[in-house]
């Protein structure tokens, strides 16, 4: 865990109203696994009381800015939904914004996993794509990779041109504008069974409703959750983040945010 | 004439030398054992759990103090959720004392302390009188634990908490019971919540405390407009950060101005100037929390700017400015 300014590279709205920003800073993104996260201090300067605490964003993506770099730039992603975002969102080029991380334990694939199933919805999807640009690296391994993701509209969906080319991508929306019309929860029942491992980021309805889906299967296979409560910290110092677990009350910061669905949602 | 230019010199080397401010703090002068600081930095119960996170960021022995994060004798699942709200320049929290309890605490967690060279204060609750006793028996003598801090402020509890540091009576049995118990420096840890603070400081100290804590979390309550409930899990819960920082400091003037013992500063402390502030109005050492959740390094940039104020200010002993405010 470290500290760190982190300099602003680029800011772009990927979709409307989502916007992804690129920064540089090694100390932040050197150790970095899919499943970490960042808390950002949005206000920028110490004097700056209001908005007062840090704020949780999972890894995104990460990039060498040339073939010669032994340094990773990161990208976080993230919707507008406050002053933290919007300052984020505002930020210029050159910019600092001081950062903790990388915080908390990430997704962990399996070496001998063949296919792996990413299910997503909102900004949910950015720990997804981590994931999947990690996986896609491993050629080799020939793995198959499915991600399975969810909107109301075709507005609010995740670009595919931005996915490796090696994700199959498949989409489902409320309102049937684009992909399969419905829930993602109903791909993901779809291919659970065809899956070796599966990994899901999304609204707490998305977990409830995959619940008994995992159950009905009977083989009670494992999913890994990337969970996301009130936060003060983030580094295991408040005990705000509680996940109350079949084992035990957790903290998300540190024991998560990587949980077992059916251990913190067993009844749905 | 010879002697007096051999002086001009000294005091033109003293002058070129950057000063090194004496920062060691006495917490409880005159107890049976002593709990002397290396500097007047402490964390505030609550905000640095057991200190091991910290621990693994900077050298937490460079610190005064580390508080423990609240123990209980039995085990403690805390509240539900939402356990953090954020407010203005603050935020509001009803954690509920999660803790492992107070035999798990000393068998995993004191066992590290005990390593560490920067002394330990446990923060301790009880339901009744008698838990308070039976925590600070076992404490006592425990290697790895410093000191304790009677914590009678918590406004997060249905039971004990913050009623028993409302009533001087009540105060002042818990902390005789545990000052009878144990051999530890004891500190009292306050509520603001009272009409006059100096009446529950004055009968803790007449009940043996060495030091008091001023103060605890304010309670606090923050509603949700939309679905028209509180958007913490109890209705109230305790306020903390910079917003209550005025008013601790008030409250310590008051306090410190009542007592004898010493008085330790705690309400939303962000960096060295805070501390200054409430070192002048009258605390012996400062507790620096809600800006840890901000940056985990805030105690130790609370600590250097300390030394920087002083340095500048030609501070030679911290000791000269505890109360030093001038209000005439």
């Amino acid at each position: 865990m470290r500290r760190a300014a982190a300099r602003v590279i680029q800011t772009e709205e990927i979709y409307p109203g989502t916007f992804v920003t690129w920064y540089d800073a090694p100390a932040l993104s050197q150790h970095a696994k899919p499943g970490q996260f960042v808390m950002v201090d949005a206000g920028a300067e110490r004097s700056g009381l209001d908005p007062l605490l840090p704020r949780a964003f999972s890894y995104y993506r990460f990039r060498y800015a040339s073939p010669h770099d032994s340094e990773r730039q990161f990208a976080l992603l993230y919707s507008l939904i406050g002053r933290v975002t919007e300052q984020m969102a505002s930020m210029q080029p050159g910019d600092r914004v001081w950062m903790t991380g990388p915080l908390g334990r990430g997704f962990e694939v399996r070496r001998s996993a063949a296919n792996l199933l990413l299910v997503g919805g909102g900004v949910g999807i950015a720990p997804l794509v981590a994931l999947a640009d990690a996986e896609s690296e491993h050629a080799s391994r020939s793995r198959s990779i499915v991600l399975c993701f969810g909107a109301r509209g075709a507005e609010g969906v995740y670009p595919a041109e931005l996915l490796p080319p090696q994700v199959e991508y498949q989409v489902a929306t409320e309102d049937g504008s684009m992909g399969r019309p419905g829930f993602v929860t109903d791909l993901f029942a779809e291919h659970l069974s065809w899956a070796d491992q599966s990994f899901a980021c999304g609204p707490v309805p998305m977990f409830r409703a995959m619940s008994p889906i995992v159950r009905r299967d009977g083989m009670s296979r494992p999913v890994q959750i990337l969970m996301e409560t009130e936060m003060a910290c983030g580094t295991g110092i408040c005990y705000g983040c509680a996940v109350f677990t079949k084992r035990g009350v957790k903290l998300c910061c540190k024991d998560g945010p990587r949980f077992e669905l059916l251990d913190v949602y067993p009844n749905g | 004439m010879s002697s007096s230019v051999t002086d001009l010199h000294a005091v033109r080397a003293a002058a070129a030398r950057p000063l090194t401010p004496s920062l060691s703090v006495d917490l409880a002068p005159g107890a049976k054992r002593e709990l002397t600081l290396r500097n007047p930095v402490m964390t505030a119960s609550g905000t640095s759990s057991n200190g091991l996170e910290l621990a693994r960021l900077f050298d937490i022995n460079r610190l005064g103090s580390v508080l423990s994060k609240g123990v209980t004798l039995k085990p403690r699942r805390g509240n539900p959720t939402p356990r953090i709200v954020e407010t203005p320049a603050g935020m509001l929290n009803s954690i509920g004392f999660q803790n492992v309890g107070v035999s798990k605490l000393l068998s995993d967690v004191a066992t590290v302390w005990e390593t560490w060279n920067v002394p330990v204060v446990v923060n301790m609750l009880g339901d009744t009188v008698d838990e308070f006793a039976r925590l600070a028996q076992v404490l006592d003598g425990a290697p790895g634990v410093a000191g304790l801090e009677v914590n009678i402020s918590c406004p997060n509890l249905d039971v004990g908490g913050v009623a028993f540091g409302r009533d001087p009576v009540a105060a002042a049995r818990v902390v005789e019971a545990v000052v009878t118990s144990t051999t530890l420096p004891v500190i009292a840890k306050l509520t603001p919540d009272v009409t006059d603070i100096t009446v529950i400081a004055q009968a803790c100290q007449d009940a043996g405390a060495d030091a008091l804590c001023v103060a605890n979390s304010f309670v606090g309550m923050s509603i949700d407009v939309n679905s028209r409930r509180p958007r913490t899990n109890r209705p109230v819960a305790g306020l903390t950060g910079p917003a209550i920082k005025p008013l601790a400091l008030r409250l310590v003037w008051e306090t410190a101005n009542a007592v004898e013992i010493p008085v330790i500063g705690c309400g939303g402390i962000m960096d060295g100037r805070d501390a200054v502030e409430f070192i002048l109005a009258g605390a012996t050492a400062v507790q620096v929390g809600t800006a840890s959740f901000r940056d985990p390094f805030a105690p130790i940039q609370v600590l250097e700017e300390l030394v920087q104020y002083c340095t500048e200010n030609g501070v030679s002993d911290i000791n000269d400015l505890i109360g030093a405010v001038q209000v005439d």
